[in-house]
């Protein structure tokens, strides 16, 4: 299958490059990442825990950079597989700085496999695309964030609201 | 094909189902008719440690008017709607949809609020209820709230819904006596779930002429969406071809199209113009 798409990011080149290749800021940005270990120089062991609405997944597996440019340019190889079925492929990033935002370009080929790919076959685009525009979103407020501050949070604000409404509205009813 | 194992709840009312909700909303799921979840639990796809059904909870099936707004509950059926003779009367669009979906068994079991919450990218209903410019009426722990068909819809299987809140009923204002209405698919051969769907309602002014227009498209993208250029292309024009082309031919602009084994993108962008016109066509043949 494959998969292309283009992101704007408002922040510099420089510095989207420097949090699409930091493993702290992937952990943090990757949708539904549990885990992120770098076992080789521009080499990862990860677990994803995926999904959309209650379709899920755990997955578990490696990501490579190859070919890597600073800031412009790198290759992406994946290569993982869990409970629902098996993902392998590799992409192109391409990085352009226009106005003091940056076009991310990427495009790759993703073989995937199992039972996701049975009966799942015609959302797994959609599935992708969905990721990857949280994906950037959250690298965009990583990049946007300076040096000396605390790490952006990526939707945890929402649930911890939703939590405490509720708390609040069930200890003051009884 | 046997599910992981799970605990099963059934509240007796609403109040129950909310509060179990809450208390449980990482780790659970509402059960409706069940026939997008139990598929996808005993695949192994969705793994949810709770189920909390819905239907011992009564009073959940319903269709009733209320002054000009058609008010439907969630727990309705395909085959309650499309069997309604009061629907086919006042809104013959939403029995015409449901009349398309899946087969008898999911129709005599799946309900209208399953499938909006659940939000499937090739789901029918969707289509339709923007199409109607319904509401949905959500109730969650700090009460109900009222969400517009256009903003409920937000990805691939996402809706506006939080995880604590249940869909509760869908309300819709009758459309005016003498509109047109029509839903035409292209239905996937195996799954029956729509390749492309259009949804259309139509008004004509004394003079003939389109007096306001709702089109609803499902299947193309992640989510259902409102055509708004084919809608603001329909109103003030007079129905006739060239204005039905024009309409149709903007079906999908500004949209990510989908693609698949079964359609491509491309395929699928002309399947949505196809289908488009001949819906458009029908329910401007249909509005007096």
């Amino acid at each position: 299958m494959k998969i292309e798409g283009t992101h704007e990011l408002r922040a510099s080149r420089d510095r989207v490059f420097k949090a699409l290749t930091d493993p702290a800021v992937l952990q943090r940005s990757i949708p539904g990442c549990e885990r992120l270990e770098q076992t080789a120089e521009n080499s990862y062991s990860v677990t994803l825990r995926a999904g959309v609405g209650s379709i899920k997944g755990t997955f578990t597996g490696n990501v490579g950079l190859e070919d890597v440019q600073p800031p412009s340019h790198f290759r992406m190889g994946i290569d993982g597989k869990g409970q629902p079925g098996f993902l392998k492929g590799s992409g192109e990033l391409d990085l352009e700085e226009r106005d003091g935002a940056t076009i991310v370009n990427y495009k790759g080929d993703v073989q995937v496999g199992g039972t996701i790919a049975g009966v799942g076959q015609r959302m797994i685009q959609g599935a992708a695309k969905m990721m990857a525009s949280q994906f950037f979103t959250a690298i965009e407020a990583e990049a946007k964030t300076e040096a000396n501050e605390p790490p952006p949070k990526h939707g945890f604000f929402r649930t911890a609201l939703r939590w405490l409404s509720g708390w609040l509205h069930r200890t003051f009813k009884k | 094909m046997i599910p992981a194992q799970f605990d099963y709840l059934s509240p007796q009312t609403l109040d129950e189902a909310v509060r179990l909700l809450g208390e449980h909303t990482d780790e659970a799921k509402i059960l409706a008719g069940g026939h997008s979840l139990i598929p996808a639990m005993k695949l192994r796809l969705a793994m949810p440690q709770i189920l909390i059904d819905l239907g011992r909870i009564r009073d959940l099936s319903y269709i009733r008017e209320e002054g000009d707004q058609i008010r439907i509950g969630a727990m309705t059926t395909y085959y309650e709607i499309e069997s309604s003779e009061r629907l086919r009367e006042i809104c013959p669009l939403l029995p015409e949809t449901a009349a398309q979906i899946g087969d008898v068994q999911v129709r005599n079991k799946g309900t209208i609020g399953g499938s909006l919450a659940h939000s499937d990218p090739a789901a029918d209903l969707p289509a339709a209820i923007i199409a109607l410019g319904a509401e949905m009426v959500a109730v969650g722990a700090n009460g109900e709230r009222v969400i517009k068909a256009d903003d409920f819809f937000v990805d691939l299987m996402t809706t506006a819904l939080d995880a604590g809140e249940i869909l509760r009923e869908i309300r819709i204002t009758a459309p005016k006596q003498g509109s047109g209405q029509a839903y035409l698919k292209m239905p996937q051969p195996a799954s029956g779930f729509a390749v492309v769907g259009v949804a259309v309602t139509l008004t004509r002014d004394q003079g003939g002429a389109c007096q306001s227009a709702g089109v609803g498209v499902t299947g193309v993208a992640s989510k259902a969406y409102r055509a708004t250029g084919a809608e603001a292309a329909l109103v003030g024009s007079s129905l006739d071809e060239q204005a039905i082309n024009a309409a149709a031919a903007t079906i999908s602009d500004g949209v990510s199209l989908n693609g698949d084994l079964f359609a491509s993108a491309e395929f699928r962008k002309h399947l949505a113009e196809v289908y488009a016109r001949r819906a458009i066509q029908a329910a401007a043949s249909r509005a007096k």
